[in-house]
This record gives C-alpha cells, structure tokens and sequence, in this order.
C-alpha cells in the first residue's frame, strides 16, 4: 500500500501542538512506515506538492499565514486543524479585542526594551489581518483536535481515525481546550 | 399537592403538582443539561441548554421553567435537541471572548465541560470578539466581562441568597452586561463581598483573587467544616493543595447558614499578621526570642510559683475545648478566680437584663437566627450586621425583599439596611432607652389584640411615656414614631436584633427594655444579640466570665502578680487594655499571630488557627459545631488544649 502523505504548516502559534505531536512515543515509529511527510516544520520542506492529509497548527492573523492555508487547502484532500488556535483563534486572538494599530503600537514601539522603534513598512514582512481567525474562517476544515497544546493522546487518537478512513472527532474523555 | 405521571423518555414518572419539568427529571435520575439553573435560586430559562420536547407543544420549551403536567410526554435527549443544545453552545463561545487556554476556570467551568461533553471541537459561527472590559477595582472579586454568559446566577445569588441585589444586568440586547449597583466598578459598589456570585458563576466571568490560578478543584482536597469567624456557625469547604487553603467555598448555599460572609469566603486566605511560629522568650537584653515549649513552660511555671494572685483573660474565640483546659488551668492548678472572657462584659449586660426580665431564662430566651427569615417585622437596634455577622445580615434583607418584612432601625449611625428601613430612627447616642420607650408607647397606643395591655406586665414600662415630648427630646419626627408603632401593632411576627450600639453602654437595664419592647411584639419576645467573637456564647457559658464585674481595673492596679492572656487566633486585641499588662509582673500569653499584646509579654506560646483545628464551638443562638482541620499545622504547634495541659503539668511539680 502507498504510503498516505500528510503536510504539515506551523501559522501563528507557539508550535506547541507539533511538539506535543513528537511527543506521541513509540507510536512515530508505526506511523513513519504508513505515512510520508511532504511540506512540514519537521521536514524543512518549503514547497506544497498534492498531499492526503493537510495539518493547520495556529491561527492566520496576517497576509502569508493566509496564502499559506489557502494553499495547503488547495494541496490536501483532507485537512485538519491542530490546537486551540486553529480551532477557536487561541491565544492569539487575545489581540482581536484591541485595533490593529495599537497592537502594532504595542509591539513596536512601546515595549519597555524598545529604542526609537518603528513600524515595519517594508513590503517583505506580511501584512497583519484586521483580526486573527480560527482556521475554519478562512477555509473549509474537515477535522480538529483542539487543546492548549493538544494532548499526544489526542493527536495519536486523530491520526488513527484518519489512516482508518474516518473523520475524527475526539471522545469527550479526552477532549482538552486547555 | 396532588400527584402526577408523566413520561419522560418512555418511562413512567411520579412528581406533583407545581413541579417544574426539571424538577421531576433530577429527581428521577434523569440527566438534563443545565447552564443557568442553580440548586436554592429561582429559574429564568436563560440558557436554553435544557430544552425538551414535549408532545403537543408547539416549540421545545426549557424544563427548567417549564410546568409539569399530568399526563406529559416528554423527550429529552432526541437527536434534534442534542443538535441545539450544541448549537447553544457555539453561539455562547462565540458570543464573548471565550478563550480556555488562559482562563482561571478552565477544568473547573461548566461551560467548558458542557463543550467536551458535546464534542464541540470548533465554532460554526464568526466570534464577536467585542471589546469587553475586566473589573478589578474589588479587593477579593474579579468581573470579566468576557467570559460571560449572561445565565444571572451571580445576580439571583445576589438577590435571592445574599439578599444584597448589588448585581443585575445593565443595558439591553447585544450590549447587555453584568453591573453593580447603576453601573458602578465593583469595588465601589454596594457589594457586601460575601463571594456568593463566584461560587455560583459557570464560568471563569466571575472569581477570586486569593484563588486564581492556586489550583483547579479536581487537583484539591475538599474538606467541610464549619467557620468559627463570627459565631453564626455556617457550613464551610476548604480546597487544599499542597496543605495550602486555596478556596474557600459553601458546601450547598441553598441551606440555611450556607452562604458564607467576606471574612470565611475571603478573610482566611489573607493572613492578618505575622504568625507566632514557636514558644519565645525574653532574652538578657529583653529580646524576644525563640525558645522550646519546655523553656516556656518552665519559665511560666516558676514566674506564676512566685505567689501572687494569677489572672487569666480568654479571647470568645477559643473552641469549647480549650475552653476547658483553660479553666482547668486556672480555677484547680492555679486556684485564681480572676478570670474573664474579652467581652465578658457584654456577657454580663445581657445576663442582667435577662434576669431583670425574666430571673429563670438566660440566654435561652434569645431567638434562633433562621427565625429571622420568617419575620415579618425586624428591629434592628445599635447594630450593624453587614459588618460584623454579614449572614444575618443577609437574612434580614432576604426576609425585607423576599417577604416583604417591614425593617425598622434604631440607630443613629447609617448602615447598609437604611436604605431599605420603612422606619429609622435616629436617636442621639446615649439616648436609645427613650427612642425604645416611645416606640413602646407607640405600640400600645396602636393596640395589640395579642397582647391585651392590662395583661401583659411589661406594658406597665412604656405606660407613662409622653411620646409627644420624648420625640422632641430626642429630635425625631413624631409621625416615625407613630408609623414604626403601628408597623410593630400589626406584626405577627417580629423580632429584635442588637448589637454593639447597646453593649457599649454596659447597661442591663436596656437589654430588659429591649425584651419588654419584644414582648409587646410577640407574646413571646424574640431578641438576637450580636455576640462578638466565634465561641462568645461558648466561652460565656463556660463559667469564665468573671461574675462581679470586669477585672481590667484590678489589674490595673496591679492586683494580679502575673497574667495569662489566651487569644488563640483572635486578632482582636483591642480589647485588652495596655496598662493592665504593663502594671502586671509577668505576662504569657498564647496566640497565633504577634501584636501589641505579644509586644508585653514575657513568654509567647503559638496557637493553632482554627482552620488548623478540631474543636467544638457554640454559636450565636446557643447551637454546638464542630470544625474540621483544613490544614495540617506548619511546624510543631501543639493544639491549644494540649498546651493548656501540658503547662498545668509543670505548674503541679
């Protein structure tokens, strides 16, 4: 049987829900002889090719972090989102209550250990969003393990439904936002 | 009330007549989620989580609010509801800023346990993300507004339990929020802080300071005891972790002295000052320094073996148990009869009026505190409840706005019940006994039928009262005389609660005025006093209380070679006067924490707090608790009793 190929982006998070991927013991060893990884923080690939199974780790708060998405989207068959920032905008929706201006305000130049800072302007660094958004705002998700990170449970638990030809959707015994 | 049957999943329930649907679910052991349903407060349907089906109703309809019928066929788990009730929940999330990962609540909110249960993974919804705002201005209380769900348990609890109606919802539709008072910051509010609302909020919208972030409830301990704070006795559980008390909740607020105050919920997660962690002793140059209980023991025994006259003074908060020893100590080993309690001054007061009144009843006369809930008539004399034994004066405002109970106030310094008083008189200070003679008079001017004025003997006091002059004595309008008289004429029920305002005075003719101004009230007059400490009841009872009067002023004159001062945890050492100490040779004393009185003393014994404690203690209207400890006491503090104990051991040698 071919082997099922999975690619994986990092957006905005703390990539907490990769680690708590690598962290699924001995379990990474039975996964490696059934899946392939393509693009991934794990591979350093940078280039989308077609996949199975997109993963969405972090929520899409700025111009690239969208592009990105729309483009695993547009590679996987199946995509699921990782984490509470994927799945609800996490952490780093704590911004959206505020304007944009201000958060950037914030970041650059109001920080105590800033010296005459200033708002990047080059049109290299990606545009912020108005908002940060859960994955599902932007395109069509068909899965999530949620959690702050998710527990490896839970992500061993996804991928096994996956590879079955299911849609997971966790058990309330190991469900965590937190 | 007649009873009916209902089917409720295909299975044949009994309930009656008044029931609501949920009512009968829960007590049939049928699993309804719920969201805004609290046990003890009133239903309002807010939260739409508990939706049934019932046949021939045109919409699902809350059972929570919802009628039960005879004859009923109800549905609750159909996969149409199971499918709302998820639904309900995506809109709650993404109504506010509900995020769990940095939430005080999270493990222990019910809104997140209702998203596991319901497997909500994600939102269909676009989040609001409004711009709300968090209010810390409280000393023990947050309000954040965004993790809010607008269920109302906090407002019902204030309301309903506390009596205190600080919160309720401002503004109207989307913008709709939690507020106290009109709109106020909490901490400049009304609040009485009872802590009530945190207990009940869902969510993390509401908590406390002392407790955030120390635990969630699953990684605690819980254990119930009982608060020996101030003396009413309410069912207390602490959270531990780690032996550290992290929260303090109520067992079940619904029941009578189930709501706790500030000073049970918030107050013993504040230490109030350093703590006494070891005996100490002076050294040459007079310093206080750690020493071993033998050291102190030995110390205390040969300065008390001198000769002399020993003292004792014992704080009202001490457990009945050391209590006990104490008297032991004092009356066989030390053979001293100069031995009072803090307020045993108080003690005193009351007793004489009493027997003045009645020379059989003692403190047995007094009311039991839930008869306030059942009155329809409360006086408040000199007292000021909120403060000093907040569950009263929770009860009290229950009672005014739950039955309507007219509230009439005698007291010249405002308190939070004026507000709401149908009557405040506002007598001059020192001039109480004329404002309740002429509300007596009144009285008897307005008739009672219950009580036929030839018949009832304490009629003969307020006989010759001209209130028409007594009012312009005391600069009062005449006509609230009049208007408090006949609210107290046409009472079924009333009851009279003093404090403070009336002890100060030391003088038992006011507490037997007081009782005869209750029996022309109820045939059998119905009084509370406020008693100051937790045990004050206990210790009065104990035979501790001095009999002839106050023995300060001996001691300031130096009558007493040495002093043994037991405060145990009370930080109340105002009662104690300076000079007593500084005119006495030698002075122990045993407490929790160091203070003036520890400043004076020659020997210091630690005590164990009484969270740290298993002790007996008699409340307020005579009823005995008990406490559990909570915490396991750092370091080697033995219990107080055993203290006692073991230094009347080394006195006999």
């Amino acid at each position: 049987m071919a082997k099922v190929k999975v690619a994986t982006i990092w957006l905005e998070s703390c990539s907490g829900c990769h680690m708590s991927f690598l962290d699924i013991d001995e379990f990474i060893i039975d996964l490696a002889k059934l899946v392939e990884f393509h693009r991934s923080p794990i591979t350093d690939i940078k280039d989308f090719t077609p996949v199975d199974v997109g993963i969405v780790e972090g929520s899409v708060g700025n111009e690239e972090e969208k592009e990105v998405l729309e483009a695993l989207r547009h590679n996987c068959k199946v995509l699921m989102a990782w984490g509470d920032c994927a799945c609800f905008g996490g952490v780093c929706a704590m911004r959206n209550t505020l304007d944009k201006e201000d958060v950037l305000k914030r970041a650059y130049i109001e920080t105590p250990s800033t010296y005459k800072g200033k708002i990047p302007s080059s049109p290299g660094v990606p545009a912020l969003l108005d908002k940060v958004y859960p994955a599902n705002q932007i395109v069509k998700v068909d899965c999530y393990i949620p959690g702050c990170p998710p527990e490896p449970e839970a992500i061993k638990y996804g991928l096994t439904e996956l590879l079955a030809g299911r849609l997971p959707v966790l058990p309330s015994n190991i469900m965590r936002f937190d | 009330m007649s009873e009916i049957t209902l089917t409720i999943n295909n299975k044949q329930v009994k309930g009656k007549q008044g029931d609501t649907v949920l009512d009968i679910c829960l007590a049939n052991g049928i699993e309804v989620p719920t969201l805004c349903h609290y046990k003890g407060l009133s239903d309002v349907g807010a939260c739409r989580m508990c939706l049934v089906e019932i046949e021939k109703e045109r919409n699902f309809v809350p059972a929570c609010t919802y009628p039960a019928r005879d004859g009923q066929v109800i549905r609750t788990h159909t996969e149409k509801l199971e499918k709302y009730r998820r639904l309900v929940l995506e809109l709650l999330f993404t109504e506010r800023n509900h995020l769990c990962a940095y939430c005080v609540a999270s493990g222990d909110c019910e809104l997140q346990s209702l998203a596991y249960k319901y497997q909500m993974d994600n939102a269909r919804y676009q989040y609001s993300w409004p711009d709300k705002v968090t209010d810390s201005s409280h000393p023990f209380i947050v309000l954040d507004h965004n993790r809010c769900v607008l269920c109302g348990r906090c407002i019902r609890t204030c309301d309903e339990l506390a009596g205190a109606h600080v919160l309720d919802f401002g503004k109207r539709g989307w913008k709709t929020n939690v507020c106290a008072d009109i709109n106020q910051p909490l901490g400049e509010s009304s609040c009485i802080s009872c802590g009530g609302c945190f207990q009940a909020c869902p969510t993390g919208a509401i908590f406390s300071k002392a407790s955030a972030y120390k635990g969630k409830s699953s990684e605690c301990t819980s254990v119930e005891s009982v608060c020996a704070i101030c003396g009413i006795g309410c069912d207390i559980k602490g959270l531990v972790k780690n032996n550290n008390l992290v929260k303090v909740e109520s067992p079940d607020m619904s029941k009578p002295r189930g709501l706790l105050c500030e000073m049970g919920r918030f107050g013993i997660l504040y230490p109030p000052a350093e703590r006494v962690k070891t005996p100490m002793k002076r050294d040459k140059k007079g310093k206080l320094i750690s020493c071993s209980y033998e050291e102190a023991f030995e110390t205390i025994a040969r300065n008390f073996g001198k000769g002399g006259t020993v003292a004792g003074l014992v704080s009202g908060k001490a457990s009945n148990e050391t209590l006990k020893a104490f008297a032991d100590l004092m009356n066989k080993t030390l053979k001293s009869n100069m031995v009072d309690v803090l307020d045993g001054d108080d003690y005193r007061t009351i007793s004489r009026g009493i027997a003045q009144f009645n020379d059989k009843a003692g403190l047995e006369i007094e009311a039991k505190l839930e008869e306030i809930l059942s009155s329809d008539t409360i006086v408040v004399i000199g007292a000021n409840p909120i403060k000093t034994h907040p569950v009263i004066g929770s009860y009290i405002m229950r009672a005014a706005s739950k039955n309507k109970a007219n509230l009439i106030i005698i007291d010249p310094l405002r308190n939070p019940f004026t507000f709401r008083a149908s009557v405040w008189l506002k007598p001059p200070e020192g001039k109480k006994a004329l404002a309740i003679k002429a509300l007596g008079k009144s009285i008897l001017e307005h008739g009672t039928a219950r009580t036929p004025a030839d018949k009832n003997k304490s009629t003969a006091n307020f006989k010759d009262i001209d209130i028409k002059k007594a009012a312009g004595e005391l600069g009062l309008d005449v006509h609230d005389i009049y208007k408090a008289g006949e609210i107290l004429a046409e009472s079924n029920n009333g009851i009279i609660i003093y404090g403070e305002g009336i002890l100060q005075y030391k003088d038992p003719d006011l507490i037997t005025m007081i009782l005869n101004l209750a029996s022309l009230i109820n045939k059998e007059p119905k009084t509370i006093s406020l008693k100051r400490y937790g045990n004050s009841r206990g210790a009065w009872e104990s035979g501790l209380c001095h009999s002839k009067g106050s023995i300060n002023a001996d001691l300031v004159k130096g009558k007493a070679a040495g002093i043994y001062v037991l405060l145990t945890d009370d930080t109340a050492d105002s009662q104690i006067s300076t000079e007593s100490l500084k005119a006495t040779e030698f002075v122990a004393v045993q407490t929790s924490y160091l203070s003036p009185i520890t400043a004076l003393a020659d020997v210091v014994l630690p005590s164990r707090l009484w969270t740290e404690s298993k002790g007996s203690y008699t409340t307020i209207d005579g009823i005995k608790k008990s406490t559990t400890p909570m915490i396991k006491v750092s370091g080697q503090i033995k219990s107080d009793a055993d203290t006692l104990q073991e230094l009347a051991g080394y006195m006999k040698k």
